[in-house]
């Protein structure tokens, strides 16, 4: 049935999207920053284990623990030297455009290096869960699919349950809400901001290790996966990750089922002009603050 | 290299040289950077115009007056869109076709594709400035994408191998010297044009306007800025400097790449703005030019071309936001302090500027925490000198302190006729209520309080009646004609006036310049007319007799920020003073004052209501009964009290509401 | 320069509230008012290059209710920031005898300061619950031990009005019903002493009182009070010393 395993296809990208947007939301939630390089980590994520793994001949589990023990060093000494300074420094820098920059030019910096390490070609994680579809009547389900929809599930529960029932988790919120209201009751809201920057790096690395498989990265491929990214957090005000989530399944979804039934060349295209003209025509209703228009 | 270096140090030597010079006398506005890219530019065409150090010098050229026109766009005024990229392949493939299947000379074709790209930037522009700040930037993110995929697709654009032109920007055929310098020298003159016209518009009048356009178009729409219009002027002011880029840049580099109108394009455009100082269009020549000598520099920095922008970008910021220009500024700026010449300047425009946002600070509470303890700059006198109460406003006399002149633009209210009246105003948001049949009239003069409980409905009246918020249902009718629908810009030109809870002052620049945006003239001339004259100083000077009026002339050359919250409050009062109002709306203008200061605006409230009708949203009962002829009051959305002062005090209905049993 | 001692009732070191027949912990640990829980010395207070708080000198014994009184823009919430560790300070700050960490507000909780800050900074999205609990984190990281803890019971039932609006968004209460969420709040952190910044700012009457009953009732429990206001008459009901800040020099008025 076509619909369905468009569906599925659907879906499937969809919560990567989602994935990525959930983890723009919340670390903008928390720090005012937009990290526009969660794309990158992903495709280093993916580029590192292949390297590792196929051109260096590590144990698989040994490849994957080092790519990801490598992404959250190094987004730990992004936060450390870069960062610190220009939020908590003697004069913190303001400002969306700013704050837009910083991980803009962090992206590029990532892209440059995996360009010097990885080549210019082609490249994927292995497969981790290999095999044949699994079929439920007429619907496929890829195997890979199914492992991104398990860690998205996974991943995504697990940082559900953290806010909702711990303290911890309740305070991750708080820091978000009124950094103020944080600090008098002990909450260290920078502490909080660099565990969620790593955390979202080391994700987007799971993330860009078991979907590669599926599409394939090159140095450049961070750019586009962060714009999704971005794009589906855009549409929950950047603040609300459950809206974020919900728009990375929706444009997902949406993409498989403009490329499968209007155009495969062109789907791509409608359906940023859709993005763009849902934007102008509801911007409210879409989570952007009120324009102010004459 | 060494003539490089003497001709421009002598180019350099005598635009300072004049520039110091004419300083004493009036220094044509915005003139000096388009010179100095003009003499510049020419000397470097005209020495290495055939060496490779001349040609990326126009490549730069060539994304420069891209760059400069976004400064004024996404830099200067926060409209951040990306459509640049596409428009600067519209110019450069536009020209392509014209010249290879029609014929048309470059320069023709170049001229006929601005245009084009001017109304189709003002068609798409209308559609989608219709969107603001962040819905702005995402829904204009889409036109690089889609551009992409209609351009890959297509072979009309040469698909992935590009399209080649077979004409030259100079016009006229000769030897390739000529062709190769003219052609370059052509850019020149249109880049230092496109400097000038950025540089007359950022320092008018109407470049004030962006300003506070940028800062917050709420503010700005209240204080008379007509923020569809110059929205929509900016996209194809934008636009259009991005087709003139890719126009002269075809025009030169004889070929159109696949990538021209790829998102890397706007983001390479985007560095080059940021590294070299977003809010001035020089600072924007400077990051065109880093970039492209950059690239070209060594082999190792070309390939990897990516970490180095990564790199210099993140350092850039991190030193100033302003990036390269600011860097400079700030190092101009401290020579001229160690020199002597101390003084804030409010006329050298765009590129003394730093971050400026809206203050919502006061002292105390939340902006402030992690500040520094400073051992230098502390106040050489401690005791009692801390404060700015004593030299304030001294000694305010309880009698009319305000000679004719700063109300004299007043109607004068008349006494009887009704100036403002509410009709069965609805609001709600959601399922909730917030305004519930609210009626009340207000004469041409007077003093009048809106009081009530926290989330009864207070400020959301007040934005009724100003503008930024419409009503479910009901009429506001000012002077007799129904408002209900009219933009608050426009309420701003009928004569309704308003301050806001938080001060929303804009940082960085003085309580001068501040006042000024309300005496502003421009609103309705488009920008273009501010390339000719600007009208800034007669809006300062009004501002400076508004300041005047109101014993505030000390404060006029000082830094917003640096005031205390009474005269944070009091330069709002100013500001919205300056234009003479007819109604004035005050959104608890005591808040966070002490008993002295509040009494001083109690008298200075009683002298303006002599003149003008004042409402004002109060929490503070005892001013309010004090002061006021007539009092609302609201409770959950509903008017349960409309009455004097007297019955104010005994009404059962208020004491419960608002004082306790 | 230091606090003004005394209070308007003319019986300097005993609460308004004293009752005769009062329960043993509330009247002793009044009584005992030997230990000082809060002393400052040379405090000095700066945002930049402007001086809020010059060099000011007080003490809070244990037990007692100060009022910081004064005009606003006077630099009385900004004491209250350098003592809580909130903005960085010049001079000394000792709670109970141990030396505060310069702008460390964990320290200060730990060593049972609490602040209820100005204007309240609550967490809006998040639920009345959650944003008293989140009082306790000054001494846990388990939510399942502050649940059960007694701090966290007694914050809860100091406002029974808030009951049926626990599950609310704090952003959605009124102005006095989130006064009342801040200080239960601040008391779920289990404070020795407990810093109010201006605890009616934008309420109507009525619910001040309220306001400050709660606060009596607080302080009869025996925890030591710090009260900024701005309009002395309400806070001197309840206090027994007063701090006056002028031009950000606290001493006598």
């Amino acid at each position: 049935m076509k619909f369905g395993n468009l569906l599925i296809a659907g879906i499937t990208t969809g919560s990567i999207y989602a994935m990525f947007a959930v983890c723009v939301s919340v670390w903008y939630r928390v720090s005012n920053i937009l990290n526009l390089a969660v794309g990158d980590f992903a495709m280093v994520g993916a580029l590192g284990v292949d390297n590792l793994y196929r051109v260096k001949g590590l144990p698989l589990p040994v490849a994957i623990l080092t790519t990801l023990v490598v992404v959250a060093v190094f987004a730990y000494l992004y936060d450390q030297v870069v960062l610190r300074i220009a939020q908590d420094g003697r004069r913190p820098i303001e400002g969306i455009v700013i704050t837009f920059f910083f991980t803009f030019a962090l992206s590029f910096f990532i892209d440059g290096v995996a360009k010097v390490l990885f080549g210019t070609d082609v490249h994927a994680a292995p497969t981790l869960w290999g095999g044949p579809a699994l079929t439920l009547g007429s619907l496929n389900f890829e195997r890979s699919g199914l492992l991104v929809l398990a860690c998205a599930v996974i991943i995504g529960g697990a940082f559900w349950l953290y806010i909702r029932f711990t303290l911890g988790g309740k305070a991750l919120e708080a820091s978000g809400e009124n950094s103020v209201g944080a600090r008098i009751v002990g909450i260290d809201t920078r502490q909080y901001r660099r565990l969620i920057f790593i955390g979202t790096a080391v994700i987007a690395a799971v993330f860009g290790i078991v979907e590669s498989p599926i599409t394939g990265f090159t140095y450049l491929s961070g750019a586009t996966i962060s714009l999704t990214g971005f794009l589906a957090a855009a549409y929950g005000g950047f603040r609300k990750p459950g809206r974020a989530l919900v728009a990375g399944l929706f444009i997902g979804v949406l993409e498989a089922m403009l490329g499968g039934y209007v155009s495969a060349e062109y789907g791509d295209t409608v359906l940023y002009a859709i993005l763009a003209a849902a934007i102008l025509a509801w911007p409210r209703a879409l989570g952007f603050e009120s324009a102010v228009s004459g | 290299m060494n003539q490089f270096l003497a001709a421009s140090s002598r180019a350099f030597r005598w635009s300072s040289a004049v520039a110091s010079s004419r300083a004493a006398r009036r220094v044509p506005r915005g003139g000096m950077p388009s010179v100095i890219v003009l003499a510049a530019g020419a000397i470097i065409v005209l020495n290495y115009g055939l060496l490779y150090t001349g040609s990326v010098f126009v490549l730069s050229a060539c994304y420069a007056i891209v760059t400069a026109g976004m400064a004024v766009q996404i830099g200067f005024s926060q409209q951040i869109a990306f459509s640049q990229s596409v428009f600067f392949g519209v110019g450069a493939y536009g020209v392509a076709l014209l010249n290879t299947h029609a014929h048309m000379s470059v320069l023709l074709a170049g001229v006929v594709m601005v245009v084009a790209a001017a109304l189709v930037a003002l068609l798409l522009g209308s559609v989608v400035t219709r969107a603001s700040g962040l819905a702005l930037a995402v829904a204009t993110l889409m036109l690089p994408l889609i551009a992409v995929g209609y351009v890959s697709g297509t072979d009309l654009l040469g698909g992935p191998v590009g399209l080649p032109l077979n004409g030259t920007l100079w016009p006229a055929s000769g030897s390739t010297t000529l062709i190769a310098l003219g052609g370059g020298l052509i850019v020149v003159v249109v880049l230092a044009a496109v400097v000038f016209i950025a540089t007359r518009i950022l320092s008018s009048d109407i470049g004030l306007e962006l300003f506070v356009l940028g800062v917050d178009e709420r503010t700005a729409a209240a204080l008379g800025v007509r923020t569809p219009r110059r929205k929509l002027e900016l996209f194809v002011l934008g636009c259009v400097c991005a087709a003139l880029g890719g126009v002269v840049y075809v025009g030169t580099q004889q070929f159109v790449p696949e990538t021209v109108v790829d998102p890397t394009t706007e983001l390479a455009l985007l560095i080059m703005l940021f590294i070299g100082g977003r809010r001035s269009p020089i600072g924007a020549v400077i990051g065109a030019l880093v970039i492209q000598y950059l690239q070209g520099a060594s082999n190792w920095v070309s390939v990897n071309i990516l970490i180095v922008e990564g790199v210099l970008l993140t350092v850039v910021l991190l030193v100033d936001p302003e990036g390269i220009s600011g860097i400079v500024a700030t190092g101009i700026a401290w020579l001229r302090r160690k020199s002597g010449a101390a003084r804030v300047s409010a006329a050298l425009g765009p590129a003394e500027l730093t971050g400026a946002e809206l203050t919502g600070a006061e002292l105390t509470g939340a902006e402030l925490t992690g500040a520094e303890l400073t051992g230098e700059g502390q106040p050489a006198a401690a005791a009692g000198t801390v404060r700015e109460a004593p030299d304030a406003i001294a000694g305010l006399p309880l009698s009319s302190v305000l000679p004719d002149s700063t109300l004299a633009g007043t109607a004068g209210g008349a006494r009887d006729a009704t100036l403002l009246e509410v009709r069965g105003v609805f609001k709600e948001y959601g399922g909730l209520s917030v305004l519930h049949d609210v009626s009340l009239a207000l004469p041409g003069r007077g003093l009048f309080a809106l009081c009530g409980p926290n989330g009864a409905g207070k400020s959301t009246l007040l934005n009724v009646i100003g503008g930024s918020v419409a009503p479910s249902s009901g009429e506001v009718v000012f002077a007799g004609s129904d408002i209900t629908r009219r933009p608050p810009h426009e309420r701003f030109y009928l004569g309704i006036s308003r301050t806001f809870q938080a001060v929303h002052l804009i940082k960085g620049r003085t309580v001068l310049d501040n006042v000024a945006v309300a005496c502003l003239a421009s609103h309705t001339a488009s920008i273009v007319t501010r390339i000719g004259r600007s009208q800034l100083d007669a809006a300062r000077a009004k501002a400076a007799r508004t300041l005047a009026d109101l014993g505030m002339a000390h404060l006029a050359d000082r830094e917003v920020s640096s005031l205390t919250l009474e005269m944070q409050r009091m330069v709002e009062l100013a500001r919205a003073l300056a234009p003479g109002p007819r109604l004035l709306l005050l959104d608890e203008p005591a808040s966070g004052l002490s008993e002295e200061q509040r009494q001083r605006l109690a008298a200075l409230l009683v002298t303006l209501a002599e003149r003008t009708c004042v409402l004002l949203v109060e929490h503070d009962l005892a001013l309010v009964a004090q002061v006021s002829e007539r009092i609302f009051v609201l409770s959950g959305g509903h008017l349960v009290f409309d009455g004097g002062p007297a019955d104010f005090r005994s009404s059962p209905v208020v004491n419960s509401l608002l004082v306790g049993s | 320069m230091s606090a003004a001692g005394g209070n308007r009732h003319g019986n300097p070191g005993e609460s308004a509230s004293e009752s005769p027949g009062g329960t043993a912990e509330g009247t002793a640990g009044q009584r005992a008012a030997a230990g000082v829980a809060l002393a400052v010395t040379g405090l000095s207070v700066a945002y930049g290059n402007v001086v809020a708080v010059h060099d000011a000198t007080f003490a809070v014994a244990e037990g007692d209710a100060c009022a910081i009184t004064g005009p606003n823009g006077n630099g009385k919430s900004s004491i209250l920031m350098g003592v809580t560790g909130m903005v960085r300070r010049r001079g000394t700050v000792e709670i109970f005898g141990a030396p505060a960490k310069n702008g460390d507000v964990k320290w200060a909780a730990r060593h049972g300061l609490t602040l209820v800050p100005e204007r309240r900074q609550l967490y809006p999205e998040l639920s009345a619950a959650d944003n008293i609990i989140l009082g306790c984190y000054t001494w846990t990281r388990s939510i399942g031990k502050a649940r059960r803890s007694d701090a966290y019971g007694r914050a809860v039932d100091l406002f029974p009005e808030l009951k049926p609006h626990l599950k609310q968004a704090a952003g959605t209460l009124s102005g006095g019903e989130q006064q009342m969420v801040a200080i239960a709040r601040g008391l779920a952190a289990d404070p020795k002493i407990l810093a109010v910044d201006e605890p009616c700012l934008g309420l109507a009457e009525a619910i001040a009182k309220r306001v400050y009953d709660v606060l009596a009732q607080i302080h009869d429990a025996g925890t030591t009070l710090i009260v900024v206001e701005e309009a002395p008459r309400r806070a001197l009901t309840l206090c027994n010393r007063r701090v006056e800040v002028r031009n950000g020099m606290a001493g006598a008025a």
